[in-house]
């Protein structure tokens, strides 16, 4: 797919994402600190089973099992080295799971490595991390490329520059968290700034994912959405996870988080998904309300 | 700016801008000035230290200054610390083993907490990330830990926070089990037992300070 082919379908109508991964991974018995990249190879059958729900729940775009896939991380993990091999698997089964209903992307997660003072880290090397990733995800057959997460705007900045290269579309996408004087990711970096930045790098489209729920991300979006030149993504967590004896459990309400996402569809943002803690259930109903009639509202029928 | 007040100000000043090669110096200075070590740290590095969490809180300084002022107070401890040991009396505040709990590879904040422990005062014994229980206790029988600190950033590897607290208490330690982390709650801490939970680095610092005794 093309940047200008991307454009023109955002263009049309808001593009459904799918929702969280690794929920469903541990629910399906991924065990506790694996790297869920590994399942691309060991368990496929049950990526390509996540991934088929997420389609018949409605997605026009599922992310490929790679969110940790960088060198950095997969060496982190006991997995040095096969970058190359788990992108090329895990674009294949979102490829089949998605049996040409949906959209391709490969997904890049932040890559671990810390600039100074917090680490030594250049971001040269973060470049050279993300430049690999892409270009497996590239050549693996990606519609496109999706960056998440990042929370240190000069590594997310090398991320686009890195993915750009391989001609793909590109969504970038920052995770802040509300400070007393406005959004900031962890770094620092204030958010509607740093959208900014990232548009300018080149990203096709920017966004907000994962650190805050609905109600939190709707607040942001609009913020953001007046200053910016390119489409806006929204991916918010289901709710906080909450730890109860028993276990970890999601205050996770479907209908309030679908309200919120169509909320933001009407203030503007292009992409609707979900992150941490959401399920198909959430992106089904979503799917529901921006199907019905006048869902955007008159200005945007 | 010879005169002792106006080098412990400075020093302030270095810690707070995160100024390593600065708050070194300066530290140096103290000492050629008479400045009594335990003098300059109480007055040239705790308030400096304090000004920065405070902004932290304030959402004025992130994780970069924060860390960077931690560093700039860690250079001058260095400097002040063999002094402390020649003027007799060590101030160290307890002994501290930190650590990221098994199966889980996330240690900024882990990292960030044992920074900050040690520039207030405190020995701290880091072990790194991916700790299994049997680790964390022989290392705190070893060094008669005063702190046990454990995070986890994952929904995943909390439970291994439980297992940690019940194999401390199983050997008998007298370390007190403090746990943290991203999806870490109070109510949690309670659930498996845990002496204390804080929810940042800052307030990590206070809850030391009052687990061993010394709330100033």
């Amino acid at each position: 797919m093309t940047p200008d082919d991307f454009a023109a379908r955002l263009r049309d109508a808001p593009l459904l994402l799918d929702g969280g991964l690794g929920t469903l991974l541990m629910a399906a018995g991924l065990a506790k600190g694996s790297a869920p990249e590994r399942w691309n190879l060991e368990r496929p059958d049950v990526i390509r089973q996540v991934h088929r729900s997420y389609v018949e729940a409605g997605s026009d775009l599922i992310h490929a099992n790679t969110f940790g896939a960088s060198p950095p991380k997969l060496a982190a993990g006991g997995l040095a080295g096969r970058c190359g091999e788990i992108c090329a698997r895990a674009v294949a089964l979102a490829r089949e799971a998605a049996a040409g209903a949906a959209l391709v992307a490969g997904d890049l997660g932040p890559t671990g490595l810390l600039r100074p003072p917090l680490g030594t880290a250049s971001v040269e090397q973060m470049r050279a991390a993300y430049a690999e990733q892409a270009a497996a995800l590239a050549a693996a057959g990606a519609d496109l490329l999706s960056i998440e997460t990042q929370y240190d705007l000069q590594e997310a900045l090398a991320a686009v520059q890195a993915c750009k290269a391989t001609g793909l579309p590109v969504i970038a996408s920052l995770t802040c968290e509300l400070k007393k004087r406005g959004a900031f990711t962890i770094m620092g970096d204030p958010l509607v700034p740093s959208l900014g930045a990232l548009a300018q790098a080149g990203a096709d489209a920017v966004g907000l994912n994962c650190s805050v729920t609905s109600p939190v991300m709707l607040d942001m979006a609009r913020q953001a959405l007046p200053a910016l030149t390119v489409p806006l993504a929204v991916q918010p967590n289901a709710g906080q996870p909450r730890v109860t004896p028993e276990g970890v459990v999601y205050d996770a309400d479907s209908e309030a988080f679908a309200r919120d996402l169509l909320a933001m569809a009407r203030a503007g943002a292009r992409l609707l998904g979900g992150c941490c803690g959401t399920e198909p259930a959430f992106i089904r109903r979503i799917r529901e309300l921006l199907d019905a009639p006048g869902a955007l509202g008159s200005s945007h029928a | 700016m010879g005169q002792p007040e106006d080098i412990l100000l400075e020093l302030n000043k270095a810690v707070l801008a995160g100024d390593e090669a600065g708050a070194r110096e300066l530290a140096g200075r103290a000492l050629g000035a008479g400045i009594a070590p335990l003098a300059a740290i109480d007055g040239g590095l705790v308030p400096g230290i304090g000004e920065a969490g405070r902004l932290w809180d304030e959402g004025e300084y992130f994780l970069p200054e924060l860390v960077a002022a931690a560093q700039a107070m860690k250079a001058a401890m260095a400097v002040l610390q063999p002094a402390l040991a020649v003027d007799g009396g060590r101030r160290g505040l307890g002994r501290v083993v930190i650590g990221t709990v098994e199966g889980d590879i996330h240690d900024i904040g882990k990292t960030l907490v044992g920074t900050l422990l040690a520039a207030n005062g405190f020995e701290v014994f880091d072990e790194g990330a991916d700790v299994p229980p049997s680790r964390f206790v022989a290392r705190a029988r070893h060094v008669d830990a005063d702190l046990l600190c454990a995070s986890a950033l994952l929904t995943t590897t909390m439970s291994r926070q439980r297992d940690l607290v019940a194999a401390a208490r199983e050997a008998g330690l007298r370390a007190k089990v403090c746990v943290g982390g991203a999806p870490v709650t109070q109510a949690w801490a309670d659930a498996i037992g845990a002496d204390g939970f804080a929810d940042n680095a800052v307030a990590a610092v206070a809850l030391a300070r009052r687990l061993v005794g010394r709330d100033a």
